[in-house]
């Protein structure tokens, strides 16, 4: 492991920063305009003149949610084909039959979802 | 010198210092953000026989962003009614933290890295799959419809392409053995440039990277035509520089990996510095990516998606068994 842990130096880069971030906020202070009463059209969200009719609880179709539970657990099985990847020239070919195995069970389901979802017009 | 003197001195001059705060660290990361949207607003003009950005300095406007970065700075705060204050204001400093923290893993030469992380490929991927949230946050705070939109569409095409991204990746870990991206660059000095053998993969490198990054011909988040900007529409001018910011370093990222992954990182004939090597292929390849820009039309999202989840997953399969082949040896039947 290459990492030697926390240099001394951070301390003073957050200083820097927060110093940097000081400046900016004082100058914006002086120099920004500032509207002490801003009208209801400023205020309103940009809808392109169209008035707004969303209202804050608004509802968004959930059909995409089982794509993100189905990205979940790919990128969980991509992070184990790391491990496989990186042992690979070591293993050499007596890792196949169990890789093969994995991607097997892993990749039928996703195949099977995506039949389904092929089956839909809507993505 | 008197001692708190030397202290500073001997702290400006340290190399931990110098790297965070100027090379390859923030004033850097920020000049050049400023050079490379002069360059693409100069180059997209170009392609479509415009003139471009030509006022902010006498050498072809190339001054144009840092004027853009002080106007935007000290533009007045606007946040919108019912805006989720505290979200809407930290996305854009999360996004731009955790694109800073990308290149603080990329080898710019021997030595000149701020983190040589034994992982560094995988932290690199992880670090890029934080985004998703954070444009979905962003979008769904300023409580306005074409952001919510735009943040869906970012949700959506970024987990999509995620995948595709991080097995794209693992041909390079099969081929090389290793997680550590100097390691990746020490494989290339003795073995040749991943590109040929990884030709596949580098190909489904850059099209997956350019839908993590938001750009055309995948930049539905933000298509200015539909959606009017998508997530980023209710950004006030110094919140719209801090969105603007992670744009950018994620395409100087995505293509400074690319090209320590597949083009042979700092390597090259010693007749010029390593950094140098670096940057010439990282610039040809932010070039690359700026001219799809103006040259592919946008996809629409169900074709995205399906893209995504089909053929760039099939392709990045058929890329590792490539890369297994090359490794373990083809048998002789």
């Amino acid at each position: 492991v290459v990492s030697q842990g926390i240099p001394e130096e951070t301390g003073y880069i957050i200083f820097l920063f927060a110093a940097t971030l000081a400046l900016v906020i004082t100058l914006r202070l002086v120099i920004s305009p500032r509207d002490p009463r801003p009208t209801p059209e400023k205020k309103a969200p940009f809808e392109s003149g169209s008035g707004s009719w969303i209202p804050r609880t608004d509802h968004q179709s959930q059909r995409y949610y089982p794509y993100i539970l189905m990205f979940v657990v790919y990128d969980v099985i991509a992070m184990f084909l790391f491990a496989w990847a990186l042992d690979l020239r070591a293993l050499g070919a007596a890792g196949t039959v169990p890789i093969l195995t994995f991607m097997v069970v892993a990749l039928v389901p996703l195949a099977y979802a995506l039949h389904l979802a092929g089956q839909r017009e809507n993505w | 010198l008197p001692d708190p003197v030397t202290q500073i001195v001997q702290l400006i001059t340290s190399t931990y210092f110098l790297e965070i705060v100027v090379f390859p660290g923030l004033v850097s990361i920020a000049i050049l953000g400023a050079l490379f949207t002069w360059f693409e607003r100069k180059l997209t003009a170009r392609v479509q026989l415009r003139i471009g950005p030509m006022y902010a300095s006498p050498a072809g406007g190339i001054l144009q962003g840092f004027a853009d970065i002080i106007k935007l700075l000290f533009k007045e705060l606007i946040i919108p009614e019912g805006a989720d204050r505290f979200f809407f204001i930290m996305s854009p400093v999360t996004a731009l933290i955790i694109g800073a923290a990308l290149l603080g893993l990329i080898p710019f030469a021997p030595g000149v890295q701020i983190a040589n992380v034994e992982v560094g490929l995988p932290a690199f991927l992880a670090i890029v799959t934080l985004s998703p949230t954070i444009v979905l946050l962003a979008g769904w705070s300023a409580n306005s419809k074409f952001p919510f939109i735009g943040g869906l569409r970012a949700l959506f095409q970024q987990t999509a392409y995620e995948i595709p991204l991080w097995l794209s990746a693992l041909g390079v870990v099969m081929i090389t053995g290793t997680l550590n991206l100097t390691g990746i660059v020490q494989f290339q000095q003795n073995n040749g440039w991943l590109i040929l053998p990884q030709a596949l993969g580098a190909v489904l490198f850059v099209v997956t990277s350019t839908a993590e990054m938001e750009r055309l011909p995948f930049d539905l988040p933000e298509a200015e035509s539909e959606i009017m900007m998508g997530w980023q529409a209710e950004y006030p001018g110094p919140l719209f520089m801090l969105v603007q910011g992670p744009a950018f370093i994620k395409l100087y990222a995505f293509a400074a990996l690319f090209s320590t992954l597949y083009l042979g990182g700092y390597l090259g004939p010693a007749i010029i510095p390593p950094i140098v090597w670096f940057f010439l292929k990282t610039i040809v390849i932010i070039v690359a990516i700026m001219l799809f820009r103006s040259t592919f039309p946008r996809v629409r999202l169900d074709q995205l998606l399906r893209q995504g989840w089909t053929t760039l997953l099939t392709l990045s399969i058929v890329n590792i068994v490539i890369a297994y082949f090359i490794v373990v040896g083809v048998p002789a039947i």
